[in-house]
């Protein structure tokens, strides 16, 4: 099962696309994924039910978070309504240390997102702030990734032993699936993707090539 | 190939692509038509002074290549917004393409989006955002 796991829709500031014209695209385009998460800006998107779309369109639409740390940017998989009083996901200088507790006390997965990227990547951070604990995965591919921001993400993880997954970052329709994370086994719901994160079986896989 | 009507249009179909005339001198003539003269739009050695890569092609010369293009693709189109995301500078006398793609059509309506990519050499891209568009029904 490949799944995109960094999207944004057109409840993000600065995203485009919405939601059906995604699965539209995947399926014109034929795109080897199986679906895609949506991981909105500094909120989670409580209201959005995409479950008749998904079915129409024969594809996994999940639901997570982009949070602003000052380690840079985080996604966050596996949010629950404790996970969102645990702290203010509209907030830009969140602790990256207190986003890691929270989402380790309700279950969910924390993934700092392009840290290879400058001012928005953990890498840029590490020595200013040092090594943060309870980090175990990043986004080592990133669709919307400039220059070496991959290589210094990779970099990063094989120094620091961390797991790679990749998302397209798409904010356009056209952008989705570039990058994607394939898993062993189907995941059909937020609680099996963070269960798959959590079990390690998974890797970044890039399709900005195709 | 170009479109006159909504009815021609399809969900996925690629606009040819347009390489814009980032060259200095037209930069220069851009910037002095819109009277958004500066260093940093018509000078590298300037613009590199003020800590930037090279000259900068204007935020809304590059809009209006995306116009172009579009207006390339279909001659009668009404383009009713264009919204971009500068993600990195577009840098003068610096190759690009633009790249656009249908995202989106209300044949009821004569309503298209588009997807509109500007990138350079390497594939990365510089730009992004979207159209809307309004066509002959």
């Amino acid at each position: 099962m490949i799944l995109d796991l960094h999207t944004h829709s057109i409840k993000s500031d600065d995203g485009r696309a919405k939601v059906e014209n995604y699965c539209q695209w995947i399926r014109t385009r034929e795109l080897p994924i199986d679906g895609f998460v949506l991981t909105e800006h500094r909120q989670f998107d409580l209201e959005s039910d995409y479950s008749k779309l998904a079915a129409d369109f024969g594809l996994t639409i999940l639901k997570g978070a982009e949070v602003e740390t000052e380690y840079g940017h985080v996604l966050v998989f596996g949010v629950t309504a404790p996970l969102l009083e645990a702290f203010d996901f509209s907030d830009i200088h969140l602790p990256l240390a207190r986003v890691i507790e929270a989402c380790a006390a309700y279950g969910a997965v924390p993934v700092p997102c392009h840290p290879g990227r400058k001012r928005v990547g953990m890498s840029a951070h590490l020595a200013e702030y040092g090594v943060p604990d309870g980090v175990r995965i990043v986004e080592t591919l990133n669709g919307g990734s400039r220059d070496n921001e991959d290589a210094v993400a990779q970099a990063m993880a094989d120094e620091l032993g961390y797991r790679g997954i990749g998302g397209s970052d798409a904010h356009i329709v056209s952008h989705v699936g570039r990058c994607a994370t394939r898993f062993p086994a189907p995941i059909t719901s937020e609680q099996a993707l963070v269960e798959a994160l959590n079990g390690g079986e998974f890797e970044a896989v890039s399709f900005r090539d195709a | 190939m170009s479109v006159a009507t909504v009815r021609e249009v399809t969900f996925g179909e690629e606009l040819p692509v347009f390489d814009p005339d980032t060259s200095l001198d037209n930069v220069i003539r851009f910037t002095e038509a819109a009277g958004w003269r500066g260093p940093r739009f018509t000078d590298h050695e300037a613009a590199r002074k003020e800590g930037l890569p090279g000259a900068l092609v204007p935020g809304i010369m590059s809009q209006g290549f995306l116009c172009a293009m579009i207006h390339r693709w279909a001659p009668p189109a009404q383009i009713v917004e264009v919204d971009t995301v500068f993600r990195a500078p577009v840098i003068v006398d610096q190759t690009y393409h633009i790249n656009g793609v249908v995202t989106d059509v209300d044949e009821t309506e004569g309503r298209v989006e588009v997807d509109l990519t500007v990138t350079n050499e390497k594939g990365e891209t510089r730009v992004f955002g979207t159209a809307k568009v309004k066509l002959p029904v």
